[in-house]
């Protein structure tokens, strides 16, 4: 059963592509919690939805791809710029002026192109984990991942490929899951992650990748550089799918506040649920004072 | 002492009246504090400077009227806008564009007509126990508000609130109304406080206040004053509040559209009886104002975390301090894993820093403790128990610190040896408590001094009573406690009134460390190769004159030093070595002719050793010093400081029944009684009681139980 149902839930159409959204609690101001890669849909936020829908308005919505959102073909419908036309579509349906922008991983791409090109809509942004071009992903990621060739049994990293995917989806993504929690006794937030992932396919998520090619360095950094909001960067010391050194750097980019998780690895909010609440919301009261 | 000076403290003067004010730290949103004067004055923040200041600018006033300020005659220098003048100078010549103001009952109502007209430099308005026409007060206020003009004869209880009684017997005013004012049982020290600050004023200017006072006269125009505040607000406001109902902290917050805070069974003077709890309320208003910046850092996974243990070691004296290193050693071979750090201040520090543990960095906040108690001690004189409860800022102080520590929450042990301050407060403010918690000691039971009469008999069994109500109430804050003794050792005195023996109570809530004495004392044959290293001769007597690490024992070391040449001519082998410590300059102590016997030597490290090779010691009644000697089975005097309970009852208690030492009155030894004691002593063989080894071991057990 789940802890909280949601207020309000609500669909849009935008070129073809129905996202769905839901809407918990009616406080201020206004947190989105955004979407992550489409590898798993917005269930992910269950721990932060009950209590920040207490002291806040909280939108969730499925990303393209995942959940009962749809999960068009083409790469195109992936990038970056998508994603943040769909946030800024739930936030017009629900009359939403301005939120605080809280994203994990991949969802720092749509976070920062709204901070940068959408500033009056941003209160502030919280980026956990972020996937950010700004340092080398893990050692063992470098080394070993290569999407697009066709790998014997893949082992590690060389799981993270488009071959691989069509052929064994569950072996990638128990594998992925495996690298999202490195913290010890995290079974059910890894079944938790494998069970969204196996809700979506390999075709949509391979799209989903090349979707990604234009988030060059050059351009995350312009986008970093340009935003002017309060930020706080959430990242675990241990995490392995993308390293601390890429939170510290988008901090210091964007002037934001660096918290560290030591032990953590990187899906903090499911795995040291308590520690992440009480940041989100001592974030959002300061900047939405 | 105060627990903090001061950073600047000066002067406004408007119409030439002056206004006195202090300016506390430099950093963060700026806080003025106003007192209700002039009954009362500056000093009654006693208990939130320190804490507030290391967040905020806290600038204080002395409304005109008491304190350092002037007390100009005749109502009008009290009249409407005056104070709220004066409030607006002070915040103009320390240069505070905005502040948040905190007022205490009738400065209430200068609080918020500032605000009111200086919306641009009030950001929030904190209201103590609100005295502002918006509800009824209660029915004792009637006669004398009726009354207050006529001659009455002999007015008594709220009656005397009169001007005619003030100008005949003022002071009973004060002594009746801060009694109805503090409910809240143990409260006597609040009290004293009080009265004292009322009575540094005069009649003729608290009916020139009163008479004068700018406030609203009635419900609509108090009601006008609170709907034009536009800044936040919060009321704290006790439901025993006799001199304000709590109705009207009630209506203010809800006109202010402010926010409430109801202490239940509080008084009328919260941030003097519940300064813990008023403090914190302060500094969360402030914080949600100025938007407290989100702080980054570390934070780690629960079972990431080393376990931690944080020592507080009481800093007077500095026996505590060895005795700690020593239950720490042993703890740590219990629980290698165990990482400690400690809450110390000097002169403890100097100790932890040789032995090189762990000190927080949040120490440097500390108030020293050891600077208070010989701030309060002179010729051989200290009395200990009315030290402790004037060191009561310090203690507040001192707590909030802690408590800043802990709740980062980095530790799962708090061991406090005798640290007072958390184990008081933890009390009062349950809640408040983070990790299990060791409380140690080396007595139990305040008792009076002869002398004290019956009104420090009662001032003792109230203390003693409130920490048995402490345990009663609370047995979870105290995880473990520990006597550093036996039973044996406690006083067979009573709690004084009607509470239980000492003895029997502790047994019940302590258990027994034995003594710990931090230092394994030298077996007999050790001792001539001790000597030799020492440069102590076979052929010489060696007398050490010693004193600990205090400012308090000059005037025993000259008593002893004239004692020098008949004790000299009494034992002709008497090498006399008198040892200053490091407060006492060994050649500001009035000297002799040279004499090759008598030497003066300042500080001298590990005395510990001498005084376990010497032939005979004169000492202070410490505990520490004389159970070191007690442990090295040397003859010894020991001089209790006069009025200190502990040395005079509980130390000699103990070396009574160990059998060791001779006590002496200083007051009546003159050099020729300590001469002749000298020579009766000396080089005595002594076969008293041996003092346990294993005290820190079985210290260091009962702790790591908890770990």
């Amino acid at each position: 059963m789940r802890a909280v149902a949601a207020d309000a839930e609500g669909s849009f159409t935008r070129d073809g592509v129905t996202v769905h959204y839901a809407r918990h609690g009616s406080g201020t101001p206004t947190v989105v919690l955004l979407p992550t890669w489409s590898l798993v849909h917005s269930r992910h936020w269950k721990f932060q939805v009950p209590y920040l829908a207490r002291h806040f308005t909280v939108l969730t919505f499925d990303g393209r791809g995942s959940g009962r959102s749809d999960r068009p073909a083409s790469p195109a419908s992936y990038s970056a710029a998508e994603f943040a036309a769909d946030a800024l579509a739930v936030m017009d349906a629900t009359e939403t002026e301005r939120a605080v922008l809280v994203s994990v991983s991949r969802g720092a791409l749509w976070s920062l192109q709204l901070c940068a090109e959408h500033p009056e809509r941003v209160a502030g942004a919280i980026f956990i984990a972020p996937t950010v071009p700004f340092a080398l992903p893990p050692l063992e990621r470098v080394v070993l991942q290569r999407f697009d060739e066709v790998v014997e049994d893949p082992a590690g990293w060389e799981k993270y490929n488009a071959h691989h995917w069509k052929a064994d989806y569950r072996d990638f993504v128990e594998f992925f899951a495996g690298r999202m929690f490195t913290e010890p006794h995290s079974t059910k937030q890894h079944e938790d992650a494998v069970g969204w992932a196996l809700e979506t396919d390999p075709a949509t998520l391979i799209a989903t990748q090349y979707g990604l090619d234009h988030c060059t360095p050059q351009a995350i950094g312009r986008l970093a550089a340009a935003t002017r909001c309060p930020v706080l960067v959430i990242h675990g010391s241990d995490d392995a799918v993308r390293i601390h050194a890429q939170g510290a750097s988008l901090a210091e980019r964007t002037g934001g506040t660096l918290v560290t998780l030591e032990g953590s690895g990187h899906f903090p909010h499911t795995r040291d649920p308590v520690r992440v609440n009480l940041l989100i919301r001592q974030f959002v009261e300061g900047v939405g004072r | 002492m105060r627990a903090r000076r001061p950073d600047r403290a000066d002067v406004v003067e408007r119409d030439g009246v002056k206004v006195a004010y202090e300016v506390f730290g430099h950093d963060g949103p700026g806080l003025l504090l106003i007192p209700a004067a002039p009954i009362g004055h500056a000093r009654s923040w006693k208990g939130l400077v320190p804490f507030l200041s290391r967040h905020s600018t806290v600038v204080t006033v002395d409304p005109r009227g008491n304190g350092p300020s002037d007390r100009p005659a005749g109502s009008a220098a009290y009249g409407p806008g005056e104070m709220v003048a004066d409030q607006l100078a002070v915040l103009d010549a320390v240069g505070l564009t905005r502040a948040v103001v905190v007022a205490h009952c009738h400065a209430v109502p200068w609080a918020l007509r500032l605000a009111a007209e200086n919306a641009d430099r009030v950001s929030g308005v904190v209201a103590i126990a609100p005295a502002i026409a918006l509800a009824r007060r209660d029915q004792h206020w009637a006669e004398p508000t009726e009354r207050w003009a006529e001659e009455v004869d002999d007015p008594t209880g709220w009656g005397m609130c009169n001007r005619h009684f003030w100008r005949q017997d003022y002071p009973a005013w004060p002594r009746f109304f801060f009694d109805q004012l503090l409910p809240e049982p143990h409260s006597t020290k609040q009290y004293e406080d009080a009265v004292s600050w009322a009575l540094e004023t005069d009649p003729e200017t608290m009916i020139a206040e009163r008479e004068g006072r700018d406030a609203p006269r009635n419900r609509d125009a108090a009601e006008a004053l609170c709907r034009s505040i536009r800044c936040p607000t919060l009321v704290i406001h006790g439901t025993e509040d006799r001199c304000q109902p709590v109705a009207i902290g009630q209506q203010l917050a809800e006109l202010t559209g402010g926010t409430l805070a109801v202490l239940e069974g509080a008084g009328h003077l919260p941030q003097g009886r519940e300064p813990v709890k008023v403090n914190r309320l302060i500094k969360e208003f402030v914080d949600s104002i100025e938007g407290e910046p989100m702080r980054g850092g570390v934070w780690t996974r629960g079972l990431d975390r080393p376990k931690r243990a944080l020592y507080l070691s009481s800093p007077i004296g500095l026996g505590h301090a060895r005795r700690d290193v020593a239950v720490v050693k042993e703890l740590k071979r219990l629980r290698p894993e165990l990482e400690v750090d400690w809450l110390a201040q000097h002169p403890v520090t100097s100790v932890l820093e040789a032995e090189g543990e762990r000190i927080h960095p949040a120490s440097a906040w500390l108030a020293n403790e050891s600077a208070h108690m010989a701030s309060e001690s002179c010729e051989h004189d200290l009395h200990c128990f009315q030290a402790l409860r004037r060191m009561d800022e310090i203690l507040v102080a001192n707590f909030m610190v802690f408590q800043e520590v802990v709740e980062e929450g980095l530790y799962d042990l708090v061991i406090g040896d005798e640290a007072w301050d958390v184990d008081h407060f933890w009390h009062e403010n349950p809640e408040l408590k983070r990790g299990d918690h060791v409380w140690m000691t080396d007595f139990v039971g305040y008792l009076p001094m002869p002398d004290g009469g019956e009104h420090e008999a009662f001032l003792t069994a109230d203390y003693n009573a409130e920490m048995i109500e402490h345990i009663a109430r609370y047995p979870r804050i105290r995880d473990a406690a520990i006597f550093v003794g036996n039973p044996d050792d406690i006083v067979p005195d009573t709690f004084g009134g009607d509470l239980p023996g000492i003895r029997s109570w502790t047994e019940a809530h302590f258990a027994f460390s034995g003594y710990i004495t931090g230092f394994t004392p030298p077996d007999p044959d050790e001792i001539p190769a001790i000597r030799a290293e020492l440069g102590y001769h076979d052929d010489e007597q060696v007398c050490i004159v010693a004193v600990g690490g205090s400012g308090v024992g000059r005037a025993l070391l000259e008593k002893v030093i004239a004692a020098y040449p008949l004790a000299k001519r009494l034992t002709p082998e008497l090498r006399m070595v008198v040892v200053t410590g490091p407060r006492i300059d060994p050649g500001s102590l009035p000297s002799l002719p040279s004499d090759p016997g008598l030497e003066v030597r300042g500080y001298v490290d590990r005395l510990y050793r001498h005084l376990s090779v010497c032939d005979l010691a004169v000492v202070q009644g410490g505990l520490t010093t004389t159970m070191e000697l007690a442990a090295a089975k040397r003859p010894f005097l020991y001089f209790p400081l006069r009025h200190h309970f502990e040395q005079n009852f509980h130390v000699r208690h103990r070396l009574d029944r160990y059998g060791a030492g001779r006590c002496m009155d200083y007051t009546t030894s003159d050099p020729d009684v300590i001469a002749a004691a000298i020579a009766d002593h000396i080089g005595d063989t002594v076969a008293h009681r041996d003092v346990e080894t294993d005290g820190a071991a079985r210290a260091a057990r009962l702790i790591a139980e908890l770990v």
